[in-house]
């Protein structure tokens, strides 16, 4: 469709957007290409594609139980506060009553409050309560942030449900234990799963909370890597840190294509 | 699901967890920021005292008497213009974009919207080590100058305070992005349609009609960027190499070499009742823009 | 003519039309049937690929909406939400830079004239829609433009206020002396309102001229189907202006043409005279009778498949003179039947 003069182009607008994409995506992709660099100085000098350092990460057996860690920890997390949060938005959404903006700013609060802040005040929490510090601790605190990441898209889902399927279903005689099976649950799961997606890869991201409770013995990944960084840059880092961007970006594909076949 | 106490059934699991395992502990963080610290480290849960927010202010001299100490003040003013400097520059990154993907065909403005959202959602840690990666000496960049002739000097720019902002700007740049672009989107096209007609050209349909109506996308982008920016922790630990101290990294020294729970305590309760005025401010101002719009 | 969509789908095809100034001039047709795309090619917010747009001579191709002596009255008003009504009448005249004392005064003439005196300083989300209509319409009258375009302006608004602003409009037009140019699907509103009437579909002008024109004489079979209610019969060619609709009923329509052709003819049901058997040339019977308030409508049937709806006014009450069943007879004046072209 030609347009007068191309009315909708903001001079300058195309170039800059072009330039934050690039800005946005140079550091991995760079970050990724020196992952397989055969240099062990880890410099930006190329000396032939390799996959040594993917087998010398694989090799670190520290490394290879934080890797444990963060899936236990993500994967419990993850299911705990999608079901918790899939509850909480069947009863936000697509209601009106007194209290709901109160009750989704608290919803909301783990997202708002800086991590660091968060985490220092689970830490004493855990101390005071003597939870020992290690894979329940990181379990629990990693589901309170879950529950705010997974709530949002399930609800947004929730709200785009026409409200008279509810009621024709009940019209149909089916009670809401049977309306939710049948009816809101498969309309709704996509928006479910990635939520669940987005909470996953949020436990699996996380440092700030996780560097603050986890014990010896239950480092998790970022945490680990983190600790490495803090040494010196070494080669391996670059191996496990594609690695995780691997893993957000096709769990993030797989939601974004989910989310267009079903919308 | 129009039952009250349906309702209250499925909030519950919801509220309880984040109730118990971070309000809960939010307050129990604000009782121990009134207590004495333990001998060695810890903290003696009888002893109720308000050293740690008089330790914020002053020092002990020789004579033991209170001077003031500005040196937390200005960890705590770097870090608040340290924020307010990456939110303005994101700000300033961000808006070009968020207007370019909001004129797209909407079939290309879902896309655009995942491919901004993947960085976003890629690991923070990852993210600041790809810019050592980059900026350090002997790094992409360094090499790219040193080859290009444009310096013969190592860069030295990792670990210092603009490599924190360079840091900070590129982690929360979609914060910014995306509210601009949801308020963007949102905008009803035939108001600029109409500015459009009444004579006004590009700059003026940008500047009284565009940017107004985007208002609540800038400011709840700025907020987003400003909040977490002021208690960011592995942004300068990494990139800033914890040699200008922030808020963050003297908070996290509390609970690792100072030992000083009572005083980490305290200085994480003074960021949040600044990023809770912060919001506040936000609230009004934006009751008050709502106010204009109604 | 304008092709939208990579040149699959022609939204205008061979429009000419020539608008005379200080007329009020409607495009008329079903949704889809390009009118809108017409108005936004002559507003600039579209471009076509063939052809020229010119406003008094002056040639508007390749200018931008800002450059052009025409105003647009949007079907959702699109007044500025963050803008007082004294700042969205201002807004163009500040474009302008017209002087600071001119502006306040155009602004003033312009409450006046649109009748929103003492609201200047209400923000739109304090107004009524045909508060806001108003605003709207000062607007974009204000800079005085050549051509004021109304893209179906009334539509949102409830049937009484709809009333009102039409008498409203005519009569703003008639103050300024500007060209409006006003889209609508209504017809009804298109014939109170208009000068001059195009009847569009599919891209292509079927029909213009003044309401009566349009009405009485409508040229083309989808015209006088669109607008208003009709009776429309197929019939061959017996003689000059002598149709047979049936075997052995003949009635008379001017218009020439070769004999045996096959033709629709058209006749408004108000126009189809009611009598008792014999009292008119075709017999029927009465198969329904619909009661409308201000009239009635009597569905005639003359023979299986052919129905002739006949309206009366409930002059004498409510009271039908028929009731179902009844034998009818119908008689159709000759000024009355229009021919059609396909």
């Amino acid at each position: 469709m030609t347009r007068a003069g191309d009315l909708w182009r903001f001079p300058g607008t195309r170039a800059a957007a072009f330039a934050v994409l690039a800005y946005l995506y140079l550091p991995i992709i760079v970050l990724v290409v020196l992952s397989f660099n055969a240099s062990d100085s880890s410099l930006a000098r190329w000396e032939g594609f390799s996959t040594h350092w993917y087998a010398v990460a694989a090799a670190d057996g520290n490394m290879v139980h934080s890797i444990e860690i963060s899936l236990t920890v993500a994967c419990i997390a993850t299911s705990i506060g999608t079901v918790v949060a899939t509850l909480a938005a069947l009863a936000t959404a697509r209601t009106r009553f007194r209290g709901r903006i109160a009750v989704e700013a608290f919803l909301a609060l783990p997202l708002v409050i800086p991590d660091i802040v968060a985490a220092i005040a689970i830490l004493l929490f855990f101390v005071m309560v003597g939870i020992q510090l290690g894979l329940l601790s990181l379990i629990l605190a990693h589901t309170v942030f879950t529950i705010p990441i997974a709530y949002l898209p399930i609800r947004a889902r929730l709200e785009g449900l026409d409200p008279a399927l509810a009621e024709a279903a009940a019209d149909l005689y089916a009670t809401p234990w049977q309306s939710l099976r049948r009816i809101i649950l498969p309309l709704i799961w996509p928006g479910i799963l990635s939520g669940a997606m987005l909470a996953f890869i949020g436990s699996l991201g996380d440092v700030v909370v996780s560097y603050f409770i986890s014990g010896p013995g239950s480092t998790t990944l970022p945490v680990y890597v983190f600790s490495m960084v803090r040494m010196g840059v070494t080669p391996t880092v670059n191996a496990v840190s594609t690695l995780l961007i691997a893993a957000s970006a096709s769990l993030l594909t797989l939601s974004y294509l989910l989310g267009r076949r079903f919308n | 699901m129009s039952n009250v106490r349906q309702r209250a059934g499925l909030l519950t699991p919801a509220m309880a967890v984040i109730g118990v395992l971070l309000v809960l502990p939010l307050c129990l963080m604000a009782f121990v920021s009134t207590l004495e610290r333990g001998p060695d480290g810890g903290v003696i849960w009888s002893r109720h005292t308000l050293d740690p927010y008089v330790q914020f202010l002053f020092e002990r001299d020789l004579m033991d008497r209170l001077v003031l100490n500005t040196d937390y003040l200005q960890i705590f003013a770097r870090s608040i213009g340290l924020a307010t400097t990456t939110a303005v520059l994101t700000l300033v990154i961000a808006f070009p974009i968020a207007l370019w993907m909001a004129f797209q065909p909407p079939q290309r403005r879902t896309f655009l919207l995942f491919v901004v959202t993947v960085p976003f959602w890629t690991n923070l840690l990852v993210r600041n080590y790809a810019w050592i990666l980059l900026l350090r000496n002997g790094g992409v960049f360094d090499r790219l100058a040193q080859s290009t002739g444009l310096t013969h000097e190592p860069l030295n720019v990792l670990y210092s305070p603009l490599a924190t902002g360079i840091g900070l700007v590129y982690s929360f740049l979609p914060f910014m992005i995306l509210p601009i672009y949801v308020s963007l989107e949102k905008l009803d096209r035939r108001l600029i349609e109409a500015a459009f007609d009444l004579g006004a050209n590009r700059w003026h349909a940008l500047t009284r009609i565009i940017l107004p109506l985007s208002m609540p996308g800038i400011v709840g982008g700025l907020i987003l960027v400003f909040v977490p920016c002021l208690g960011a922790f592995v942004t300068p630990a990494l990139l800033g190499g914890g040699k200008s101290l922030m808020i963050g990294s003297l908070i996290q020294q509390q609970f690792g070499q100072s030992r000083n729970w009572p005083f980490g305590a305290a200085l994480a309760f003074v960021l949040l009742a600044l990023i809770v005025f912060a919001l506040v401010l936000h609230a009004l101002r934006y009751r008050r823009l709502a106010g204009r719009l109604t | 003519m304008k092709r939208f969509g990579g040149g699959s789908v022609v939204a205008l095809d061979g429009v000419s039309l020539t608008i005379r100034s200080n007329e009020f001039f409607t495009l008329l047709g079903p949704s889809g049937c390009g009118k809108t795309t017409l108005l936004r090619l002559i507003a600039g917010f579209e471009t076509q690929d063939e052809g020229s747009i010119l406003v008094h001579g002056q040639k508007l191709d390749g200018l931008p909406p800002f450059r052009r002596p025409v105003n647009t009255v949007f079907q959702s008003y699109a007044v500025f939400p963050h803008m007082s009504v004294e700042e969205n009448i201002a807004f163009g005249l500040r474009m302008q830079r017209r002087s600071r004392s001119e502006i306040a005064s155009r602004v003033k003439d312009m409450l006046g004239l649109v009748r929103l005196g003492g609201l200047e300083k209400r923000k739109p989300a304090q107004l009524s829609g045909g508060q806001q209509q108003r605003v709207a319409l000062a607007r974009a009258l204000a800079t005085e433009p050549r051509v004021l375009l109304l893209d179906e302006p009334l539509s949102a608004l409830d049937q009484k206020l709809r009333a009102g602003m039409q008498l409203e409009l005519k009569r703003l037009q008639n103050e300024v002396g500007i060209t409006f140019i006003f889209v609508t699907h209504d017809q009804h509103e298109a014939l109170t309102m208009s000068d001059r009437i195009a009847v569009m579909n599919a891209g292509r002008i079927l029909q213009l001229g003044t309401p009566e024109e349009i009405y009485e004489r409508p040229t083309a079979r989808f015209v006088a189907d669109f607008i208003g209610d009709t009776n429309l019969i197929e019939a061959r060619r017996v003689a000059s202006g002598r149709f047979r609709i049936l075997s052995g009923v003949e009635v008379e329509a001017d218009g020439a043409g070769t004999i045996e052709d096959e033709v629709t003819l058209a006749v408004r049901p108000e126009r189809v005279i009611l009598g008792a058997p014999g009292q008119g040339p075709l017999a029927g019977s009465i198969d329904q009778i619909v009661y409308e308030g201000t009239d009635t409508t009597y569905h005639v049937r003359l023979a299986p498949g052919v129905r002739f709806r006949v309206c009366e006014q409930n002059r004498g009450g409510a009271r039908p003179r028929f009731n179902p069943g009844d034998a009818v007879s119908l008689s159709l004046p000759a000024d009355a039947v229009r021919v059609l072209v396909e």
